[in-house]
C-alpha cells in the first residue's frame, strides 16, 4: 500500500513558528514530528552577567501573552537564591496579579483560537459574524484581565511593576474598586463562555496521561505549592532536575521534557485540575458539575471546559483578593546579593514553569534555565496527534488536518514561549 | 444625533517608541495632539491592537497611524479607506496568538463595531532597532502624514455634517 505524507505548513492560531509532519507508511502512523523550527532565542545565555535585578524585565519579554508567569517563576527563583520572605499582602497581590493573566490568556485561547475548530470557522473574526456575543464577551474578559496587569503590572504588555521582593508599587483600595466591578461583570460573562463551550460537539477521545501540576496545602495553585503528578511524584522545584530530564531532538529547536522514570507528561489545566479540583470552591465545583465536566478530564478536546472553569474561578479568586486587600506596609522587601543557587516553579495558563538561576556573591546570574509548559507537553502533543491520525485515517487530506491541528491547539501551545513551533505534513509511503 | 463627550475624530499612533521606526505613529500623533481642533481626539497606542476597539467606539471617524515592515523605499506613506474595503490578512505565524492591527479591524468589521470611516496611514520603516531614533526618511514622513491628516479633517467635518445635517435640523 502506497505510503502518504500530510504537511501542515504552518499550524494557525498557535503562537509562534512550528510545523507538523505525519508520516504513514501500509495505513499506519508511521512518525509524528512536531517540528519547532522558530529560531532559539537565547533568553537563558542573555540573562548570564546581568544583575538579578534585572532578571524580571528580561523575562517578561518571552512572551506577550504570559508575562506574568515568567516574572512570578523568576520573582520566586531568586529570592529562593536570596533567602528573601516576602510579606503575606505582597503574596496576594501576585496572586491577584496571575488571576488577571489567567483570564486574558484563557480568554482569549477559548474563544478566539479554540472555539472556532469546533464550529468549522477558519478562524474568530469568521465566527464573529455569527457568534457576535461570544466575541464580544471574550473581547470584555480580556480588557478585564489587561486592567489587572495594567494595575499591578504597571501596563499589560511585558509589565514592569513586579520587582524582586514585592512591587515598585502597590495600589490604594480606591484604585482596585473600578477592577472589582469590572470583574464582577466578567464572572458573569466567564459563565456564559463556559455555557457555551459547553454545548460543543466534542470528539470521543481519551487519554491515558500522567498529569503534573503544582499542589498547594490551601489554594489552588498559581504561584506556590509541590510539583505533584497522578502517578505518585511529589517533589519540590528545587528537585526537578531529579525528576525531570530535557533532551534535544533533531526536528525542533525546543527541548523535549520528560518523566525519567515514566517518559511523557501533561501540564496545564487539564492536570492543574484533574490534581486539584479539592482546592477549589464548592461553587466553582457545582458549575463544573452542572456543565458536565468529569471531575478528571482526559479528553484533550474537552479542555476548553478546564479553562472556562478556570476563568470563572480566576475572576471570583481576584473578587476576594480585592475584597481582603490592604496595603502591605511596604512596597517590597529589600534584597542583599549573595551567592545561591533559587529554584520556582509557578502555574502558567499553559502549565508549570520551572526557573532556576545561580548567583554570585555579586549578585550577578551565572547561570539560567527556564522550562517553560510548552516544551514539556511536546511529546504529549505529539502522542495525542499519533492517536487522533491513527482514528482518523480514513479521513480526506483536509479533515486529518483539520483534526490534527486542532488536537494541537487543544494544548494552547506557545511556540515563542517553548523555542524554542505549526506546518503539518502527512508523509504516506 | 452624536454624542457630546465624543469627539467627531479619533487619530491613533500605534507603535512602540522605543524600536527605531515602530515610533512613527506615536512620534505623529505628539505632533497632532497639539494641532488638531477640539473635535478631535489624539491617542497612542503600544499594547493590545484589539483595545482599539473600544477606544473607537461610538466616534464616526477614525485615523489610523502605523508603521510597516520594509518594502522597498523607507518613509513612503500608504493611504488606505478601510470603510469599505477589507484588509487582506496573512496569518503569519509569528503573530497568530496577538491580534495584529489588520485582524482587529476585520474583527471589528464582523462584530459591526467598525468606525463609519476608518482611514489608515501607513509609513515604510527602515530599521526596527531597539533604542534607534526614527530613521532620516522616516522621521520626514511625520510631518508629511501630520499635515496629510490636518489636511484631511475638514472634509470629514463636512462629511459628518452632511451625513448628521438633516436629522440636527430636524
Amino acid at each position: 500500500m502506497a505510503s502518504r505524507t500530510i504537511k501542515v505548513d504552518y499550524i494557525a492560531r498557535v503562537e509562534g513558528e512550528s510545523s507538523l509532519q505525519l508520516h504513514v507508511r501500509n495505513g499506519a502512523v508511521d512518525a509524528v514530528r512536531l517540528s519547532i523550527f522558530e529560531p532559539p532565542r537565547f533568553f537563558e545565555a542573555l540573562l548570564r552577567g546581568r544583575g538579578f535585578g534585572e532578571v524580571l524585565d528580561i523575562v517578561a519579554r518571552i512572551c506577550g501573552i504570559c508575562p506574568i508567569a515568567y516574572q512570578m517563576s523568576g520573582v520566586h527563583a531568586i529570592e529562593d537564591a536570596l533567602g528573601i520572605k516576602v510579606d503575606a499582602p505582597i503574596h496576594a497581590l501576585r496572586r491577584l496579579l496571575y488571576c488577571g493573566e489567567w483570564i486574558e490568556s484563557h480568554a482569549l485561547h477559548i474563544v478566539m483560537l479554540h472555539a472556532p475548530d469546533f464550529l468549522g470557522y477558519p478562524d474568530a473574526i469568521a465566527m464573529a459574524r455569527d457568534h457576535r456575543q461570544a466575541v464580544e464577551r471574550a473581547l470584555a474578559l480580556k480588557k478585564t484581565g489587561n486592567e489587572l496587569l495594567r494595575l499591578l503590572g504597571g501596563r499589560e504588555i511585558h509589565p514592569i511593576n513586579a520587582r524582586i521582593g514585592g512591587f515598585y508599587r502597590t495600589p490604594s483600595r480606591a484604585e482596585l474598586a473600578p477592577v472589582a466591578e469590572s470583574l464582577k461583570r466578567a464572572r458573569h460573562q466567564a459563565i456564559e463562555t463556559l455555557r457555551w463551550t459547553a454545548g460543543f460537539p466534542f470528539p470521543e477521545f481519551v487519554r491515558d496521561y500522567e498529569f503534573v501540576a503544582l499542589r498547594h496545602p490551601d489554594e489552588y495553585p498559581m504561584n506556590s505549592g509541590r510539583i505533584v503528578s497522578s502517578g505518585g511524584l511529589d517533589t519540590a522545584a528545587a528537585d526537578f532536575d531529579c525528576e525531570f530530564l530535557e533532551r534535544q531532538v533533531p526536528h525542533s529547536t525546543a527541548l523535549h521534557s520528560s518523566l525519567k522514570e515514566r517518559g511523557a507528561y501533561l501540564v496545564g489545566p487539564m492536570a492543574r485540575y484533574a490534581l486539584n479540583r479539592d482546592r477549589l470552591p464548592a461553587e466553582i465545583r457545582a458549575l463544573a458539575d452542572e456543565i458536565g465536566l468529569e471531575p478528571v478530564c482526559r479528553n484533550p478536546f474537552r479542555s476548553i471546559l478546564v479553562r472556562g472553569v478556570e476563568v470563572v474561578y480566576a475572576c471570583d479568586e481576584a473578587l476576594r483578593l480585592i475584597a481582603d486587600y490592604e496595603p502591605p506596609p511596604r512596597p517590597f522587601v529589600p534584597s542583599e546579593p549573595r551567592a545561591g543557587i533559587g529554584h520556582a516553579c509557578t502555574e502558567a495558563p499553559r502549565g508549570i514553569l520551572y526557573h532556576r538561576y545561580r548567583l554570585d556573591a555579586e549578585g550577578t546570574i551565572i547561570e539560567a534555565r527556564l522550562v517553560p509548559p510548552t516544551a514539556q507537553n511536546q511529546g504529549v502533543i505529539e502522542e495525542d496527534v499519533r492517536e487522533v491520525a491513527t482514528a482518523g485515517l480514513d479521513l480526506d487530506e483536509e479533515a486529518l488536518k483539520a483534526r490534527c491541528e486542532q488536537s494541537i491547539r487543544n494544548h494552547d501551545p506557545c511556540i515563542s514561549c517553548a523555542a524554542h513551533f505549526l506546518k503539518l505534513q502527512v508523509h504516506r509511503t | 444625533m452624536s454624542n457630546r463627550d465624543q469627539p467627531l475624530v479619533l487619530v491613533v499612533g500605534i507603535g512602540n517608541p522605543d524600536r527605531g521606526d515602530d515610533g512613527v505613529g506615536p512620534a505623529i500623533a505628539r505632533q497632532l495632539r497639539v494641532r488638531v481642533p477640539s473635535e478631535a481626539r489624539v491617542l497612542e497606542r503600544s499594547g493590545d491592537p484589539l483595545a482599539l476597539i473600544d477606544d473607537w467606539d461610538g466616534i464616526p471617524s477614525v485615523i489610523v497611524v502605523d508603521a510597516v515592515a520594509p518594502i522597498g523605499e523607507p518613509g513612503r506613506i500608504h493611504r488606505f479607506d478601510l470603510t469599505e474595503g477589507s484588509v487582506r490578512i496573512a496569518f503569519t505565524p509569528r503573530s497568530t496568538h496577538a491580534f495584529g492591527v489588520a485582524e482587529t479591524v476585520e474583527l471589528a468589521r464582523s462584530l459591526g463595531r467598525l468606525p463609519g470611516d476608518l482611514i489608515v496611514y501607513l509609513v515604510e520603516g527602515e530599521r526596527f532597532t531597539t533604542g534607534a531614533p526614527l530613521s532620516p526618511a522616516v522621521a520626514k514622513a511625520v510631518d508629511e502624514v501630520a499635515e496629510l491628516i490636518i489636511a484631511e479633517l475638514p472634509r470629514i467635518s463636512s462629511d459628518h455634517e452632511a451625513a448628521t445635517g438633516a436629522s440636527s435640523h430636524a
